[in-house]
Parts: C-alpha cells; sequence; structure tokens
C-alpha cells in the first residue's frame, strides 16, 4: 500500500499517524519496555507465591517464609510501579504528539494566512479540531499503541514460562488466545451492520435534544415546550431502544472475550487438579507439582488481561483514524513560490504598484487573477468592484500580503506595510470594547484617545448602544452588538492604529442601506481629512459614487478603469 | 436541597434498572473470586490426595463448581453490562426531560448565552456525566463492597478472625489511596473546565481575527500566548493524569501485598493446624481476586468528584429559572387589551436609553411602521413591546394589567413576536408550521405558504409538508427559512403582531405580493413592522421614526 495518494497530496490517515509519532518514538519504546519488565515482575511473583505454598505444604523445614514474602513483595512494587511508569510513558506520548500538532495548528494559520486559512474550514472548525480532534487522538497513543507492543509480548512471555512448566498447560492458553480476536472479530462485524444502518437515525435522534435547546426561544413563543419535552422524551426513549440493539451485539463480543478467558481458566485448574491427582497419565501432567500448578494457576488471568485492554482501546484507534483524516489537510503548506521582498514603487507619489500579477488557488485550473497591472497612488479612494468571484476579495488579501502571487511583483511603499484591515464582518475580540481598541497599537492608548477615536467613528462613548462606555463586554460572535455597531468600532481601532493604507473587504454589506450611507460618509470623510489610501472591494452603487477611482474586475482581469 | 439531595430524587425513579445492575456486577465479580479460590483450593487438595497426604477427594463436585462460576461470571457480566447501559440511557432520558423543564423557564435574554457552543457542549457533557453515576459511581461502589462482604463471610466461616480482618484492613487502606488520587486529581479539575472555556474563545479570537491581527502586527505575540496557554494546560493535564494512574497502580499494589500478607498468614495458620493446606491457598487467592472489584474504586471515587460538579453545574440551570414552566393547555379566558405603551423608553440600562419616551398605541386596521438607521433601538423595543425585555421607564399595559407583570404563557397567547431571526426546529416543514397548534389542517399550511408566496416553489421542487428541514433550515435557503417563520406566525391567531425586518432579503416584487397578500391579516390585529425601507409600506400605514 502506497503511502500517499497520488491524487490529493495527503498521507493515508494510518501513515499519518504513524508520522507524527516518529519523532516522540522513545516514549513508545519506554512504554514497552517498562511493560516488558512489569510482566517479567510479574512472572517473579508470581513463582515466588507458588513455591512458597508448595515449600510450606511439602518441605515446611526448607521455607525461609519471611524472605520468600520479602522477595514477592519487592517483586509486586516492581510491577506496579513499572505498570505506572508504562501507563506515564503512554500519556507522555500523546502529550508530546498533540502539543507539537497543536503548535503546528497555530503556525499553520499564520504561515498560510486567513485566505488559505478559510479556504479549509471556517474558523469554528480550526478551534474546534484544535480542541476535540487533537484530543480524540490521546487514546491512539496513550492505549493503543503500547496496547499493540503489549498484547504480543506479555502472552508470549507467559507463553514461554507456562510451557517450561507444562507444554499442555501452554498449548491450551495458545489454543484460546487466537479464538478470542476471531470469535470478536466475527460478533464485532456483525455488531457494525447493525451500528451502520442505524447510525444516521441514531445520530439525529441524539442531536435532537439539542436541537430543541436549540431552538427554546422559538418553541416559548410557540407555547410548545411542554409538547417539545414530551418529543425529547420519546426521542431519548427511542434513540435508547435503538442503542440497547446495537449495544446487546456489542457486549456480546466482551462476553465472548470473558467466557474464553474463564473458561480457559477453569479448564486449566481442572486439568492441572486432575493432573495432580493423578488422574491423568498423558504427556507432562504426570510430573506436575503444586509448584508448577498453583505457577500456571495464578499467571493464567494474567495471560487474558493485556487481550481485554487491547480490545477495549481498539475504538481509541477508530476514532484517531477519523481524527487524523480532517487534521491533515489543514496542515497542508499552502505552497506557492517565495516571492523576493519587494522593493518600493519607483515614485514616491505611489502608494502600491502591481505588475503582471498572477494568482492562483491550489484546488482551481483557473488563475483567480490574471497579469494584473495597477497603481494605486497615495491618498486615492479606489473601489474595486465586479460581479462576485471576479476577483475582488483575492485583490484586497494580495495587497494586505495575505496571499502570495503565482507570477508578477508587488511593490508597496515602506511606511505602508503595515494597513488597517476591515472586513464584511469586523472581528472583535472577546473582551471590553477597550481592549479591542487598544488592540491597535503596542503602546497603551489614552482613554482620551479612545473616546475622540470612538467619535470620530461615529460610536461616541456616551451612546446608549455602549451601556458601560469603554468596558461595554464583548462576547463571543459579537453578541448584542449590531453589523454597523462592530464597523464603527472597527474604524475607531483603524484611527488609532494611524495606518495610513487601509484596506477594505465589502465593509457594508451586512448592512442595510440607510446604515451604510451612514457609514461610508463617516469613512470617507475620515479619509479625506488624515490623507488615507482607501482600497475598497464593493458591489454597491453607494461606495462607487463616493470613491475617486473605480477598478472593475471580470474573470480576473481588470475590465475598465473609470 | 443539596447536590446530594438532588441525585437521588433524580435516580429514585430508574433505582429497579441501577439495583439489578449492582447486583449483576457483584455476581460477576464474586463468581471471579470464587473461580480463582476454588481452583485454588482444588489442585492444593489434589495435590496433596495425589501425594497421598489427604485420603479421599471428591474431584467432581469441585471441578463443577469451577466450571459453573466460570460460566456464571460471564453470563453475569453479560447481564450487568445490559442492564447497566438500560439505566443509564432511561437515566439519560430524565435528565434531559428535567434540564429541559428548567431552561424554558429561564428569562429570554438569560437564553441568549445558550447560544454559546460552549455552554451547550458543556451542558451536554455534564449531562453524560451524571447520567452514567449508577453505572460508574455507584456500581462499583456497591459491587466492590458486596464482593467484600462475601469474602470475609468466607473468610470468617473458613479461618480465625484474624484473615477478615486483614481483608478489612486491606478495603480501608484501599479506600484512602483511591480518596487521596481523586482528591489530588481535582484540585486541578475545575481550574481545567474554566481553562478550557477561556483557551476556546482565545482560539476562537486567534483563527477568526487573523487579518485584523495580522494587519495590526500582533499575529506573532498571539500565536506565542496562546502556544504557552496551551502548554500549560497541557501540564496541569498530565499531572492530573499522573494522580489517576498513581492511584490505579497504588491500589493494585494495595491488593498485590494483601495477598502476600494472607499469604503469610494462612501458611503461618496451616502450620498450627488452625487452617488447611487447601483452605489457606484458597483465602490467598480469594484476596488476589479481590483486584478486580477493589480496583475500580479509583476510577469510581474519582468520577464521583466530577459528577457531584457536573450536578453543580446542572442545578445552576435550575437556579436561572424563573416563574412557573409556560404551559399549552388551553387555560382560562384571555383578558382583554389592547396593547399601549405610554412614556416607554427602551435600552440595555435605565440611565443609557436607546429609544424614548414613546407612546404607542397600534390600532387594527393602521399597522405601525418603525424605521430608522441601525442601532436605534428598533429591535429592542420590539423586544420591549413583546415582553423580553424590561423597559427602561414608561408604562407598558395590556388593557388593564401591565404587560411586564402578566404571566408567559397569557403573554405569549396575546403576543406574537417574529423576530429577525427564528431558529427553526430540525424536523419536517409541518412539525414547524404546526408549532403550538398541532391540529391545523394540511390546508390551512398550504394555504399560508401560499400567502408568503413560498408554496409555488416547493410544489415545483416536489416537497411535500413532510420535507425536512435539516439543523437550523439547512434544507432552505435564509430567505425560505424566513417566510417559513412567517407563515407560522400567520397561523398564530393572536391579538399583537410585532414583526422585526419579515422581508429583509426579499426583492421589492416579492416582498409587495407578499404584503398583499398578508396586509388584510396585519391589518386585522394590532401589528408592529420594524423596516428599514419604509417606503415599501402602504402609504396609509402610520410611521415611526427613530
Amino acid at each position: 500500500m502506497p503511502a500517499d495518494t497520488p491524487d490529493s497530496g495527503l498521507p493515508r490517515p494510518g501513515a499519518w499517524l504513524q508520522a507524527r509519532l516518529r519523532p516522540h518514538r522513545k516514549w513508545l519504546l519506554g512504554a514497552t519496555a517498562a511493560g516488558l519488565g512489569a510482566t517479567l515482575a510479574t512472572v517473579a511473583l508470581a513463582g515466588l507465591i507458588a513455591w512458597a505454598v508448595h515449600m510450606a505444604l511439602f518441605a515446611p523445614e526448607r521455607l525461609p517464609l519471611g524472605m520468600v514474602l520479602a522477595g514477592a513483595a519487592v517483586a509486586a512494587v516492581l510491577r506496579y510501579a513499572l505498570q505506572a511508569l508504562r501507563d506515564r510513558a503512554g500519556h507522555r506520548l500523546a502529550d508530546a504528539v498533540k502539543r507539537e500538532l497543536r503548535e503546528e495548528l497555530l503556525e499553520a494559520a499564520r504561515r498560510d494566512g486567513p485566505v488559505h486559512l478559510a479556504h479549509r474550514a471556517p474558523s469554528g472548525a480550526w478551534v474546534d479540531h484544535y480542541l476535540r480532534r487533537v484530543e480524540d487522538l490521546t487514546g491512539h497513543y496513550a492505549r493503543y499503541l503500547p496496547g499493540t507492543r503489549m498484547v504480543i509480548l506479555t502472552p508470549l512471555v507467559l507463553l514461554l514460562t507456562v510451557a517450561w512448566l507444562d507444554w499442555l498447560a501452554a498449548g491450551l492458553l495458545l489454543l484460546s488466545a487466537p479464538l478470542i480476536p476471531a470469535f470478536m472479530a466475527l460478533v464485532g462485524m456483525g455488531a457494525e451492520q447493525i451500528h451502520r444502518r442505524q447510525q444516521d437515525e441514531e445520530n439525529r435522534l441524539a442531536g435532537h435534544f439539542l436541537d430543541r435547546l436549540r431552538s427554546l426561544d422559538f418553541l416559548r413563543r410557540a407555547r410548545a415546550t411542554q409538547a417539545a419535552r414530551e418529543a425529547v422524551v420519546a426521542a431519548s426513549d427511542e434513540h435508547r431502544r435503538l442503542t440497547m440493539r446495537v449495544l446487546r451485539v456489542a457486549f456480546l463480543s466482551s462476553a465472548i472475550m470473558e467466557f474464553f478467558s474463564a473458561v480457559a481458566i477453569g479448564l486449566l485448574a481442572i486439568y492441572i487438579g486432575f493432573g495432580l491427582f493423578g488422574a491423568i497419565d498423558y504427556g507432562p501432567a504426570g510430573s506436575l507439582t503444586l509448584f508448577t500448578g498453583l505457577f500456571i494457576l495464578v499467571l493464567a488471568p494474567e495471560y487474558f488481561l493485556p487481550l481485554r485492554q487491547f480490545a477495549q482501546s481498539y475504538h481509541d484507534r477508530a476514532a484517531a483514524l477519523a481524527a487524523a483524516e480532517s487534521l491533515a489537510p489543514l496542515l497542508q503548506p499552502a505552497g506557492g513560490p517565495a516571492t523576493a521582498p519587494p522593493g518600493a514603487p519607483d515614485s514616491p507619489r505611489t502608494a502600491v504598484h502591481l505588475a503582471g500579477v498572477q494568482v492562483q488557488y491550489p484546488d482551481t485550473a483557473q488563475p483567480a487573477l490574471h497579469d494584473i497591472d495597477l497603481q494605486i497612488g497615495r491618498g486615492e479612494h479606489l473601489a474595486v468592484t465586479g460581479p462576485s468571484g471576479s476577483g475582488k476579495s483575492t485583490l484586497l488579501a494580495l495587497l494586505a500580503g495575505f496571499l502570495r502571487p503565482a507570477g508578477g511583483e508587488i511593490r508597496v511603499a515602506d511606511d505602508l506595510q503595515r494597513f488597517v484591515w476591515i472586513g464584511q464582518d469586523a472581528h472583535l475580540f472577546h473582551g471590553s470594547l477597550r481592549d479591542n481598541l487598544q488592540l491597535a497599537s503596542a503602546e497603551p492608548v489614552s482613554e482620551a484617545a479612545m473616546n475622540d477615536a470612538l467619535a470620530r467613528a461615529g460610536l461616541p462613548v456616551d451612546d446608549p448602544q455602549l451601556p458601560d462606555g469603554l468596558d461595554t463586554a464583548i462576547s463571543e460572535g459579537n453578541t448584542g452588538i449590531s453589523g454597523g455597531q462592530a464597523q464603527r468600532i472597527a474604524m475607531a481601532r483603524g484611527i488609532l492604529a494611524g495606518h495610513p493604507l487601509w484596506l477594505l473587504d465589502e465593509p457594508t454589506s451586512a448592512l442595510d442601506e440607510a446604515t451604510e450611507a451612514a457609514l461610508l460618509d463617516t469613512l470617507f470623510a475620515l479619509a479625506a481629512k488624515h490623507d488615507i489610501t482607501l482600497v475598497i472591494a464593493a458591489h454597491r452603487e453607494a461606495v462607487r459614487e463616493r470613491a475617486s477611482r473605480v477598478v472593475r474586475l471580470a474573470e480576473g482581469r481588470v475590465e475598465s478603469l473609470a | 436541597m443539596t447536590d446530594r439531595e438532588y441525585l437521588q430524587r433524580l435516580f429514585r425513579a430508574r433505582l429497579g434498572w441501577s439495583l439489578l445492575a449492582w447486583l449483576l456486577l457483584a455476581v460477576t465479580w464474586i463468581s471471579g473470586i470464587v473461580l480463582l479460590a476454588l481452583s485454588g483450593w482444588f489442585i492444593t487438595a489434589t495435590a496433596l490426595a495425589g501425594a497421598g497426604v489427604l485420603a479421599t477427594l471428591d474431584i467432581y463436585s469441585p471441578s463443577g463448581g469451577i466450571r459453573a462460576a466460570a460460566v456464571l461470571r460471564t453470563v453475569a457480566r453479560y447481564f450487568e453490562r445490559v442492564t447497566g447501559h438500560e439505566a443509564v440511557l432511561r437515566i439519560l432520558a430524565d435528565l434531559r426531560a428535567t434540564t429541559f423543564r428548567q431552561l424554558a423557564r429561564w428569562p429570554a435574554r438569560s437564553l441568549a448565552t445558550l447560544r454559546s457552543g460552549d455552554l451547550q457542549a458543556r451542558l451536554t457533557s455534564d449531562i453524560d456525566t451524571l447520567d452514567a453515576i449508577p453505572l460508574r459511581v455507584v456500581g462499583p461502589m456497591a459491587g466492590a463492597l458486596l464482593a467484600l462482604v462475601s469474602a470475609v463471610a468466607i473468610a470468617l466461616w473458613l479461618a480465625p478472625p484474624l484473615a477478615a480482618a486483614i481483608l478489612l484492613v486491606a478495603a480501608a487502606i484501599t479506600l484512602i489511596t483511591a480518596g487521596l488520587a481523586a482528591a489530588a486529581g481535582q484540585r486541578h479539575g475545575r481550574r481545567l473546565v474554566q481553562e478550557e472555556s477561556d483557551e476556546r474563545v482565545a482560539l476562537l479570537d486567534y483563527f477568526g481575527g487573523l487579518p485584523e491581527l495580522t494587519a495590526f502586527g500582533r499575529l506573532e505575540e498571539r500565536r506565542a500566548a496562546l502556544a504557552r496557554r496551551t502548554r500549560e494546560g497541557a501540564a496541569r493535564r498530565l499531572t492530573q493524569e499522573r494522580a489517576g494512574v498513581l492511584g490505579e497502580q497504588g491500589v493494585q499494589l494495595v491488593v498485590m501485598l494483601t495477598t502476600l500478607a494472607m499469604l503469610g498468614y494462612a501458611l503461618h495458620a496451616y502450620a498450627e493446624g488452625l487452617i488447611s493446606g487447601p483452605v489457606a491457598v484458597l483465602l490467598t487467592l480469594m484476596t488476589l481476586g479481590l483486584n478486580e472489584a477493589l480496583g475500580s474504586l479509583p476510577g469510581a471515587w474519582w468520577r464521583l468528584g466530577e459528577s457531584l460538579e457536573a450536578a453543580r453545574r446542572l442545578r445552576e440551570t435550575e437556579a436561572g429559572a424563573e416563574g412557573p414552566e409556560p404551559v399549552g393547555a388551553e387555560p382560562v379566558e384571555l383578558p382583554s387589551g389592547p396593547l399601549e405603551a405610554r412614556g416607554l423608553s427602551v435600552g440595555f440600562r435605565a440611565d443609557r436609553p436607546l429609544a424614548g419616551p414613546l407612546d404607542i398605541r397600534p390600532e387594527p386596521g393602521y399597522p405601525l411602521v418603525i424605521h430608522g438607521i441601525s442601532g436605534r433601538g428598533k429591535t429592542a423595543l420590539l423586544e420591549t413591546l413583546a415582553g423580553e425585555l424590561a423597559p427602561t421607564g414608561g408604562e407598558l399595559r395590556w388593557g388593564e394589567q401591565d404587560l411586564t407583570t402578566l404571566d408567559p404563557d397569557t403573554r405569549h397567547r396575546v403576543i406574537g413576536y417574529l423576530p429577525q431571526r427564528v431558529r427553526l426546529l430540525d424536523d419536517s416543514l409541518a412539525a414547524n408550521l404546526r408549532l403550538g397548534r398541532p391540529d391545523l389542517p394540511a390546508d390551512r399550511l398550504w394555504a399560508v405558504l401560499d400567502q408568503v408566496r413560498i408554496a409555488p416553489l416547493l410544489q415545483r421542487m416536489g416537497y411535500s409538508l413532510e420535507y425536512p428541514l435539516g439543523e437550523d433550515a439547512g434544507n432552505l435557503s435564509g430567505g425560505q427559512a424566513r417566510r417559513v417563520a412567517l407563515a407560522w406566525l400567520l397561523l398564530q391567531d393572536r391579538p399583537v403582531a410585532l414583526l422585526d425586518e419579515p422581508f429583509a432579503g426579499l426583492d421589492e416584487a416579492t416582498e409587495a405580493a407578499i404584503l398583499e397578500r398578508i396586509g388584510p391579516w396585519l391589518e386585522a390585529r394590532q401589528t408592529v413592522i420594524v423596516t428599514h425601507a419604509p417606503r415599501r409600506m402602504p402609504a396609509h400605514w402610520p410611521r415611526l421614526a427613530l
């Protein structure tokens, strides 16, 4: 199986998980070594217990009981300390992988910029991946991977020990072990089928409660909360019926595991008992002693333990594969040639100079922008228009440096490397209004300057829309702040930043006409007063009629200059 | 009521299922202990008999006992899991119903916080933590207790009391070890939950605010701060996990050392002639067999703390609830109107009213059109008139009564409020339209769909009333979803209609067509419409500019 699928260039989830392991392999080795050590200590412990009993019953005068018990206690301490180390190493492994991955996710966003970021997933999904999807990898690295080692090593060590004691008993253990996974697989496949058939219905029912919670407003206004609550109970009951149908089968597989290990232990005990009694004269049974018999009996449950643990961690693997599949594409580098740092435009009157610029998105055949030649003069108010998909936003992103051109050259005046960006929905950061305004500057901004900037942006600090003035709280998703207000706060932020280049991507498209007009009046007055170079992508008439120049794009080309 | 009482009340209804599951769990563990102990007794006895030390031995009934214990263990385990999950899922349904009932009593403005994904996620995970209490907390504790009692009884029956005393001391040490580990781990627990939610907000700001952060040159600083926060959180989580590992392995060690102590005592008692050789081995292996039962205690203890924490948070939903649960049954006669505001001012703070003072009394036949640029309090005014936002001043009356003190259900029977955004149910078109009036016939539904000019479209696409709207009406366009919500309002026969931008996003022709069809309905009651395009409304409707 090739490691890479040729079409997407993305590694398969399994290979991806393996690649993430590579730098942290030492933890896995540590976990394996500790697990193996614990198994050896277990063998010693069982042997000492069996020997103590044997000697106490048959040769009590030759038994140094105190020393044997002390030795067993040491073995016991060793065993559980090593098991603790084994689990700890597994946690450390998972931690190292997750931490590295999270840092890479942060870095990928920084490196590839907002355009590529949005291209791959909405920002909420990035957060979800960062927190939940990465966390889904825990079980795979902490339990499943060490488990794959222990499920072979521990039974092997125990089997060799038992074989050395009595090969027939070892044969019994050996026979029962492969039967377990085989039967489990059979039952598991059955459960899988039932599961898959019911998955959609189950997901729907599981989401029902949350959906009704989210619609609680509507339910209350419709006076239907009581009916909805009854429906929630009915859906939960239906969900229970379906889930139990799956679980009843799924539990069969663990029941089989239990059954085989319990029966194997029981059979071993009976075989040993009958052998010791002298009722079996076949093979090694005649040479069994209480020491060997008890030794084998105490080891038998340990033989099945890693199998049971491994079976439990198997779903960890499935969760990790699903997570890998969705995480890998986020980390793919955006590519695009790294351009040499652009110089300043030739003329000091020019703010930005684009020459033969071309932009290509990774998964499209057509370039998003062709051969763009454009000069933007200082203090110009340029509107970029065109139908949706014509490349307006791409051009803005290019000027902002969020995208790298595939060809051509962009020159930006040295004093315009920092700029103000206002998108369709200005992002307001969680915190207070004051925090948001402070963001514009690395230096502390005075309250007076903030109030002044807000007033100039048309949202004076004593406006009733800001109930607590500068301390007005801004929460997740800008709740309580209207679209027009958010854009004005963004403008105040821009004023405080003091950058003479403002890039605005459809800043008014989410607003109604009256609000748009008021906002644009404020914006253009500000720009004129402070000699700001404005570049606005917009398809609305209101923007075009206020601009000093209009560039129209069509299918990624400059169509006309007006 | 304490958290504990709250939990008791919650679980009492499903006690039967839980008891059965606990009993089966105990049977599983006890048969496991019996399996080991009997096997040890059996092979020792056979060894002694084989060596001629023991005169006679019936080898068939003990081996039958071993087989029976092996089978019983498997069967009990299987049914324990089935009944345990049955109990969990039944409690889940109860919990959802209880939580839902309480949230339904929340004041309208607090409900907005429910839209935060963070709160929803926590609510669901709290419910999941709580419903597992019988299976993962009480079950192991009860099962371990029963297993211990059985082992002690066997020890008392077969050996001097010291053997039983060893078991009891071991159980006490186990409980203490498990408790200490859980306490160590949980010291961080509460903080971790808070930190996780802060981290989520910081991440949303980083990924969502990337353009702004880049423009202002603050990106690298934020990235480094987030990376540091994540590293610190991971370190704390590792500490918490360490407590878990130590507790788990520590308890196993305690059981093993107890086994060795029992071995020492049993061999000593055998040498003294107090017990037989096979019984000495039985006692030892029985003690070893307790590790399964006692080993589950650290986890159970740990989850107990988490569960109490989850219960505390869920009870906060109860604390937020006000007034009775709004009921859907037709109650007493509706008090008569009209809706009238005198000197009404609205806003979020009394000292900073957004709008007002206003005198408003919409007359039937003359819907009141409110307009003005965004941020002037149009929506806040409508919310106040609907009784969902307290007025900052003035009077708001429904006939003789103060609207703000009207009980919520009566208020909802009076006022039909259509906010800008209605989150429709993830259900069929008919179920959404029939919400609150479940017995409306299909032709009424089609009639209103036709009034909002969406029926022809649906019919062209071949959609029936059973068409599933999807989550957040994802199977409809935004404009279609708004019109479905409008259709729902038209089906509610209420004396007041308050509509917030009902035609936003529609082209002028469609808006005019809809207005023509629903005009009579709007004029038949007291109506207030908020719009940013007042010129599209009929000329004879009065205007109010904010």
